[in-house]
């Protein structure tokens, strides 16, 4: 009992740096930075009102209510402004800059604990308010962001620690909230991989082909696809293996590395060949922040300033 | 107890809650897409499938009533860490895919075409999303809601309109030898509605 008590907490709480902590910070500020441009000119179109919006808002967090009115919501925010006298497309003007300047200040690490809370915030009030409207990127920035803002802030490259020396709380957990990120990483791929291989288009690769050529995601005109049609089949029956076997290969030193390889490479053709940059850009900030090796050539410029 | 070894024990506790719920979410839309008959699993998986599903249901205390604190305080713990669904994109099969078109009546017997639209890509990925599930959902009420939540901000757009009336059909993609023989994607009647400017209530027209 004391032995599989001790292999579990030496599991849980390994001896880690903060290297992947940062890679976490900057690469999700970068995330909400560009969530909030790309969203820029349709921003009160999708969470506004019946005045300026679709008026989704409404539907989302009534369905919302039923569930439990304790998540958080855009409907919050707009109850408050109006107190304070503040127009809904005013207020919603204020969210989005209010993201913008979170996201900007994770990447460079100013007050990162507390922007990390306030992204999650806002993040998860729109997402919820415009859940008509979301889809799979917006489910791994909530992820992102819950355990960004849990984790011992701020690193050793964030702004924060060198203007005002700041160190975080309980460095001790570093290893214990990267292993959180890996083991649901675990369970995302292997759970989407088990999905995926019970389907039959997956095995012959009319799965990928459909994929490529269903609107909005055909970015690649389907003549070119066509070419390469004998690739499909064996990209299909590659990207399920890989999910599946995830779970496995993060765990062996040589092949967390091709592991990490491969799911980046899967990610990045993803963003390219069916539009989703932003879906591909989270992905592969989560795996980097998960299984990256730490920086050989940062802690040498630390060590060379030290 | 050493503070220490408390915090990690209270670390652990809820590490094991939390993977408990993610396992459980996971198991639980596998289970439903067996339990529907969505995968390639012969039918007689079906029923246990379907109650393995209740077992995860009641885990998820989703069997409690809606106003019950330990149910809400869950659903609260889903939402806010973005464990609320699992995680079967495009699985077990790519979905279908579905377009909605507004035809617009002017008073002078003109007929505009359009589609619902954003300004930004990114936008465009969430109104598909959108339109996936005016596709998916099975409440008329609902989806009647939906298309007229679409039309809504098409006739701001075109105040000049009389009517509006929206077409929601289904897109039938060739396989990729249909399509080297010539075929391209082809369009499925579902549903239309017909809305008029200050009529609250739509004429809905189903296949």
């Amino acid at each position: 009992m004391k032995t599989w008590q001790k292999r579990l907490e030496s599991f849980l709480f390994p001896a880690e740096n903060d290297d992947w902590l940062a890679c976490l910070r900057i690469g999700l500020g970068l995330q909400v930075v560009l969530y909030v441009l790309s969203l820029q000119v349709d921003w009160n179109y999708l969470f506004g009102g019946a005045g300026e919006g679709l008026n989704g808002r409404a539907l989302s967090e009534g369905l919302l209510s039923t569930e439990s009115p304790l998540v958080p919501r855009l409907g919050w925010l707009v109850v408050v402004g109006t107190h304070l006298g503040l127009s809904e497309s005013t207020l919603l003007t204020i969210i989005w800059w209010a993201l913008l300047s979170v996201g900007g200040s994770l990447i460079v690490g100013f007050l990162p604990r507390g922007c990390a809370l306030t992204a999650w915030f806002l993040h998860l009030c729109a997402v919820k308010s415009g859940g008509l409207v979301s889809y799979g990127v917006d489910q791994f920035m909530t992820i992102g962001l819950f355990y960004l803002m849990l984790s011992p802030l701020p690193d050793r490259y964030s702004l924060d620690r060198w203007l005002r020396k700041r160190s975080p709380r309980h460095p001790e957990f570093l290893g214990f909230w990267r292993r959180v990120l890996q083991v649901h990483l675990c369970f995302i791929y292997f759970f989407g991989g088990l999905a995926k291989c019970l389907g039959s288009g997956w095995w012959d690769g009319s799965n990928l082909w459909r994929a490529l050529i269903r609107p909005p995601f055909n970015v690649l005109p389907p003549e070119m696809l066509v070419h390469w049609r004998f690739l499909f089949p064996m990209a299909g029956i590659l990207v399920c293996l890989l999910e599946l076997a995830y779970p496995v290969l993060i765990w062996g030193r040589q092949t967390k590395i091709i592991c990490l390889i491969l799911v980046c490479l899967m990610h990045l053709m993803i963003g390219l060949a069916m539009g989703m940059y932003l879906f591909a850009l989270v992905m592969i900030v989560l795996n980097l922040a998960a299984l990256a090796p730490p920086f050989q050539w940062a802690r040498r410029s630390t060590l060379c300033l030290s | 107890m050493e503070e220490p070894v408390r915090q990690k024990r209270i670390y652990l506790a809820c590490f094991l809650f939390h993977f408990l719920l993610i396992v459980t979410i996971s198991c639980r839309d596998t289970l439903w897409l067996v339990g529907h008959g969505l995968t390639i699993l012969p039918p007689s998986f079906k029923s246990g499938a379907g109650k393995a599903h209740s077992v995860a249901s009641v885990l998820l205390a989703q069997k409690l009533s809606t106003a019950n604190p330990v149910r809400r305080a869950v659903l609260t713990y889903l939402h806010v860490a973005g464990i609320d669904r699992g995680y079967g994109y495009f699985a077990p099969n790519v979905p279908v895919s579905y377009k909605l078109v507004f035809e617009l009546h002017y008073p002078d017997g003109r007929v505009d075409y359009e589609f619902p639209s954003a300004n930004s890509g990114a936008a465009e990925l969430r109104l598909a999303s959108l339109l996936d599930e005016i596709g998916r959902t099975r409440h008329d009420r609902l989806r009647e809601y939906l298309v007229k939540m679409l039309a809504r901000s098409t006739w701001r757009e075109h105040p000049d309109a009389i009517t509006i009336r929206a077409i929601f059909g289904s897109r039938t993609l060739p396989t990729i030898d249909e399509f080297e023989h010539g075929s391209r994607e082809s369009y499925e009647f579902l549903y239309a509605y017909d809305f008029s400017r200050g009529q609250e209530s739509a004429r809905p027209e189903n296949h």
